[in-house]
């Protein structure tokens, strides 16, 4: 292992990786401060620019957008009370009302800090299981990836905020948009007498189209409901070092549970950088000796939520590297890199690819440490890129999409895939469809198919699918994460109309 | 007459997917001796999945009450009425993807941007104006020496 990783570390250590990692940092954090961007989007627009590079530099772009993005959230969370990202809602619960007291720059260095922590953490976590849970999944036959697969689709399906429906519905959906094209015996499927769709959808401009094209047009369709006025902030910030120091020797243990909280959240599908912020804001508050705090400006809030939020960076990639199963929307793509660059995510690629893990893990260090000089040295430029507008936004990165979805393939048709699938994904969304079980089901859609039938091939019976034992948990837990989904959806639904009741 | 809500046109849509999808099935090879699952068993797995789905959401669709309202045609147009931003930018983009072959990248990407800045930022001062020529020219060409020179991509 200490081989590879430094065979890693020198591959990461150039200065044209370096560069790119600070690159894809300063960029992440952009993405991430500027409210309504999110994190995922700001990988979308910066995944075409890997198409000519090596593997290693595609990858650590990539991953300096991670560890960027997920902690970026704060910049615009403390300075405008807005959270730049849906993992960084926690952090204006505290971080907002400490700036109005009078200490931005404590809040800014606090979160900043307790990101760097978490990041850090998550990747010991990584380098742990990541390994550990490879070896173990090597011993999976097709059965097992195929139950393991249906287990993931109906997880991510199942958490789909009170519409298990139409998330089991999306998922089949996006495995079905897969089914397009010549299969894997060479047999033309579902092209109704197009050529052009001989070869089937690229993962590419699907995801873009779906994904930024209901992002992007959404935030339009709030700016023009809400009309809220742009706030003037004060971006003159003065980081208290010596406070923040501190501030964090009272927080060990806080940061430490925050950000295995973070990495564990991670590594489960479908639930992400906002599950995990959540969560740990409401431990933290629990095991808290002073609760009441929480809310008016207290350090313990701010490093709950960037630590967990930042650790989900690490934790995301365990089952992305190991099982070859994102977790959920900025792995799908980060695995979509992966299988562009001819490298397929999965237990083998401990074996086959050890460098290239190795990479991950460097730039996942790297990038922290990056994202930590950046944060404190460019905070106040930060805070400026945050108000930029949605009006100006938006076109801009729809321009990026459509050469993106051109430069993967020099293709024109990708450019009217990926307008189709935003036309698609737009309506899905306005018809309240959860998206991530469809981008999930679209990047699994061809390792389900193929392993499915060579299952069937090496023993006809169906039946082999629930005498296998690892197959039968898989299966038994899919079934059971709908059944407890559907129990959730009539809970919400019995508060809802509760609530109604009051109301009325 | 029944209220069409959100949840009734997506089951009714992806219905008529389904049905459409089925019949296309019938084209895709059939099963031979070495290939006894056949091609089409897969989606066709799938498309029983999702028709399945869509009737579940219908059925459930049609046990909430839901207040009479105007006709289909009325709520699009209410709809176009409300959302002629998003219409018109979606428009604009498939203008974009229809004119980059024909013009090339960098008049089809500065009409686009020009046109949508304007659309979404508005044209009435010289300060929006200025912004948005200066960004619409600016970025195609960083983007076009980024892509050409630095990465080495042709954009048409």
């Amino acid at each position: 292992m200490t081989n590879f990783f430094l065979q890693a570390l020198a591959e990461v250590g150039t200065p044209s990786v370096l560069g790119l990692i600070v690159i894809g940092v300063l960029f992440g954090i952009i993405g991430g401060s500027i409210p309504g961007f999110t994190v995922t989007m700001a990988i979308l627009v910066v995944f075409p620019f890997t198409f000519a590079m090596d593997p290693v530099s595609g990858v650590s772009l990539m991953v300096g957008v991670f560890v960027g993005g997920y902690s970026g959230g704060i910049v615009s969370g403390v300075m405008l009370g807005i959270p730049g990202t849906p993992s960084s809602i926690t952090t204006v619960y505290d971080g907002y009302p400490m700036a109005q007291k009078g200490e931005p720059g404590r809040a800014l260095g606090i979160g900043v800090a307790a990101s760097f922590l978490g990041t850090l953490i998550s990747v010991a976590v990584l380098v742990f299981f990541g390994p550990l849970i490879a070896s173990f999944s090597m011993n999976f036959r097709p059965w097992e990836i195929t139950a393991l697969i249906v287990f993931a689709l109906t997880l991510v399906a199942g958490l789909s905020s009170g519409a298990l429906l139409k998330g089991l519905m999306a998922a089949a959906l996006g495995l079905l948009i897969t089914t397009v094209g010549y299969d894997r015996n060479s047999n033309l499927r579902f092209d109704f007498g197009l050529p052009a769709l001989g070869s089937g959808f690229e993962i590419l401009p699907v995801m873009i189209g779906i994904f930024a094209f209901s992002q992007l047009l959404g935030n339009i369709e709030k700016l023009k409901d809400e009309k809220t006025d742009a706030k003037k902030i004060d971006t003159n910030v003065t980081i208290p070092y010596g406070q923040i120091l501190k501030d964090m020797r009272g927080q060990k243990l806080n940061t430490l549970r925050s950000s295995l909280i973070g990495s564990l959240v991670g590594a489960l599908p479908g639930t992400g950088g906002t599950v995990a912020n959540f969560l740990s804001y409401d431990q933290a508050k629990k095991f808290s000796r002073r609760p009441e705090e929480f809310g008016t400006g207290t350090p313990s809030g701010i490093v709950a939520s960037e630590a967990s939020n930042s650790a989900v960076a690490g934790g995301a990639f365990v089952p992305t590297l190991a099982l070859g199963i994102p977790g959920d929307l900025p792995m799908a793509i980060m695995m979509g890199v992966l299988i562009l660059h001819g490298i397929t995510p999965g237990p083998m690629m401990f074996e086959q690819n050890p460098v290239l893990v190795g990479a991950i893990y460097a730039s996942l260090l790297i990038g922290a440490v990056v994202m930590v000089l950046c944060n404190l040295l460019l905070v106040r430029w930060f805070a400026k890129i945050s108000l930029i507008p949605q009006q100006i936004l938006v076109p801009i990165v729809l321009m990026l999409c459509a050469i993106g979805a051109y430069a993967l393939n020099n293709n024109l048709f990708d450019i009217w895939v990926l307008f189709i699938f935003g036309v698609i994904g737009y309506l899905l969304w306005k018809a309240e469809v959860p998206l991530t079980p469809l981008i999930l089901g679209v990047v699994l859609g061809d390792n389900l198919e193929r392993q499915l039938f060579r299952a069937l091939e090496l023993n006809e019976s169906w039946l082999t699918f629930l005498t296998r034992p690892l197959s039968a948990l898989f299966l038994s837990l899919a079934v059971a994460s709908i059944l407890f989904s559907l129990y959730q959806d009539r809970k919400i639904q019995r508060l809802r109309n509760a609530a109604q009741r009051e109301n009325v | 007459m029944l209220t069409l809500t959100k949840d009734r046109a997506l089951a009714l849509a992806l219905l008529l997917i389904v049905a459409v999808m089925w019949v296309e099935s019938g084209d895709i090879r059939p099963p031979t001796s070495w290939q006894p699952y056949g091609s089409a068993l897969f989606p066709r797995i799938l498309l029983v999945v999702i028709g399945v789905l869509s009737l579940m959401i219908l059925v459930r669709s049609l046990l909430v009450k839901v207040p009479e309202r105007v006709g289909a045609q009325q709520l699009i147009k209410e709809w176009f009425q409300s959302r002629h931003t998003i219409v018109a930018l979606f428009l604009l983009f498939g203008l974009y993807a229809a004119l980059l072959p024909l013009v090339g990248y960098i008049t089809a990407t500065i009409g686009f941007l020009v046109a949508s800045l304007a659309l979404l930022m508005g044209t009435n001062t010289r300060r929006k104006w200025i912004i948005n020529l200066t960004l619409s020219f600016t970025l195609t060409l960083v983007i076009f020496v980024v892509f050409r020179y630095g990465l080495n991509v042709w954009l048409p």
